[in-house]
């Protein structure tokens, strides 16, 4: 049914390669999807984007090579600001995470499907950022790594507790990652979709004539509340993509400069 | 062993959830049955995970490496570049900046050394002419003064002249004097040793 606002979310096989039995898995559909899809163009509309802004690159920027620096330089900034010295190396990770989620978000709203809107996706994600806060966590500090939930100044009485709090909310620092994104493009995409369905069954009702005729003012209240959320979603998509980064970078700093706030 | 678990336990929700709504929804027509083992959120559909996951993991490995290999060092480039253009031009700026002040600085050195010297030659010049019309005055002071000698001598000697004349003009008158008084002359001597009292 066209009309269901969760249908949008629908993986669909596209080519199909069968079921292969994996390891660890077990049986899996083996297909290029709608999701694969989306994720490859949004995967080229970065590369394609970033090489003809960095291709013919002059001191003096053009149109594009500006938006392009400009988006460059917010996230380094953000590396910069948060992380400090050490947020130069972490950049690429970072900016690969903020370009691509953006990219997802911003073709989810011109395209059928929405890459982001799937937990997947949005888990992998943040699963991928947090296994990189443990990895360099482990590798720069040793063991120090567990001096991150024991925040210091804190009264022995209250230790206990505090560190239970803060292993817990690191435990649930993927989880709210994951969610958020998914929840943010779930919502603004349902709300969309079920705006636009007003629109169509409060018209038809108006072609009904008699009472219907109510319905063409339902429709076109629908209508504009489409448009006035297809600009705050424009912004959303933005906004979560940066929220991602800035946590991304909040985390990282954690450990990069553990014990030692910069 | 793990696998066929896991994958249980990953389509016991979906299956519950897909009874529930088969039970709400009685009767209604449902276009995807083929696609949708259940009607919740597609989201939920786990057997569509490891595919999405396994291609975004290598995407996500290639953007990430074309990011650090490629697009990043290539903006970084840029960025020093153009810091590196900016310092230039304003180091080159700082330099004539620095060039023209010491110029203005030699200009406002010339202009008064120029002026010292005219000064100078102000004072040289008036000095000179000071010195010369003391000259002429001192020459002509000491011309006036042999003038003014030779005047007096000339006037002394006129006097003396003027006296010793007093003298014969007095002992002739006093010879006349005596001559019409007593109607007798008297002699030179008499009236020489008489004026000679006279005048000592």
């Amino acid at each position: 049914m066209a009309a269901d606002p969760i249908h949008q979310f629908q993986i669909t096989k596209l080519v199909d390669f069968g079921q292969v039995n994996l390891p660890l898995i077990g049986k899996t559909d083996l297909a290029f999807t709608n999701s694969h899809l989306a994720m490859t163009i949004a995967f080229l509309v970065i590369v394609i984007f970033l090489s003809i802004v960095t291709s013919n690159m002059k001191v003096v920027p053009g149109r594009t090579q500006a938006v392009g620096e400009q988006l460059f330089s917010m996230i380094d900034n953000l590396g910069d600001s948060i992380i400090g010295p050490e947020g130069k190396k972490l950049f690429p990770f970072v900016f690969t995470v903020f370009s691509f989620i953006l990219a997802m978000n911003i073709l989810g709203l011109m395209l059928t499907f929405t890459v982001t809107s799937q937990l997947a996706i949005t888990a992998t994600f943040a699963i991928m950022t947090i296994g990189l806060v443990l990895i360099i966590g482990f590798v720069r500090n040793g063991l120090g790594f567990f001096k991150l939930f024991v925040p210091s100044g804190v009264p022995i009485v209250l230790l206990p507790v505090i560190v239970l709090i803060e292993f817990v909310s690191f435990l649930l620092r993927p989880v709210t990652l994951a969610l958020r994104l998914f929840g943010n493009m779930l919502g603004g995409h349902v709300a969309l979709k079920v705006f636009a369905g007003f629109v169509v069954a409060l018209g038809a009702l108006a072609a009904g004539g008699g009472f219907g005729l109510l319905g063409i003012p339902g429709a076109g209240l629908s209508l504009a509340m489409v448009v006035a959320l297809t600009a705050l979603e424009f912004l959303v998509a933005f906004l979560q993509a940066f929220v991602f980064a800035v946590l991304t970078c909040i985390y990282l700093n954690d450990v990069v400069n553990l014990g030692h706030g910069h | 062993m793990a696998g066929p678990q896991i994958e249980t336990v990953a389509h016991a929700p979906t299956a519950e959830r897909a009874a529930e709504t088969d039970a709400t929804n009685l009767g209604k027509p449902t276009t995807e049955s083929t696609e949708q083992a259940s009607s919740g959120l597609p989201q939920f559909q786990f057997q569509h995970w490891p595919g999405q996951i396994a291609y975004l993991v290598v995407l996500f490995a290639i953007l990430y490496v074309l990011m650090s290999r490629v697009f990043a060092p290539r903006i970084r480039k840029i960025f020093d570049e153009r810091e590196k253009t900016i310092g230039g031009a304003i180091a080159s700026a700082k330099a004539v900046q620095a060039e023209a002040a010491a110029q203005a600085q030699a200009a406002r050195q010339a202009l008064a050394d120029a002026r010292a010297s005219a000064q100078k030659t102000a004072a040289d010049a008036k000095a000179k002419a000071q010195a010369e019309a003391k000259a002429r005055q001192d020459e002509l002071e000491a011309e006036l003064s042999t003038r003014l000698g030779a005047a007096e001598t000339s006037i002394r000697a006129a006097r003396d002249a003027a006296m010793s004349n007093v003298s014969a003009v007095a002992s002739d008158t006093a010879l006349a004097i005596v001559e019409k008084l007593t109607g007798a002359p008297a002699t030179g001597e008499q009236v020489s040793a008489a004026l000679a009292n006279l005048q000592g």
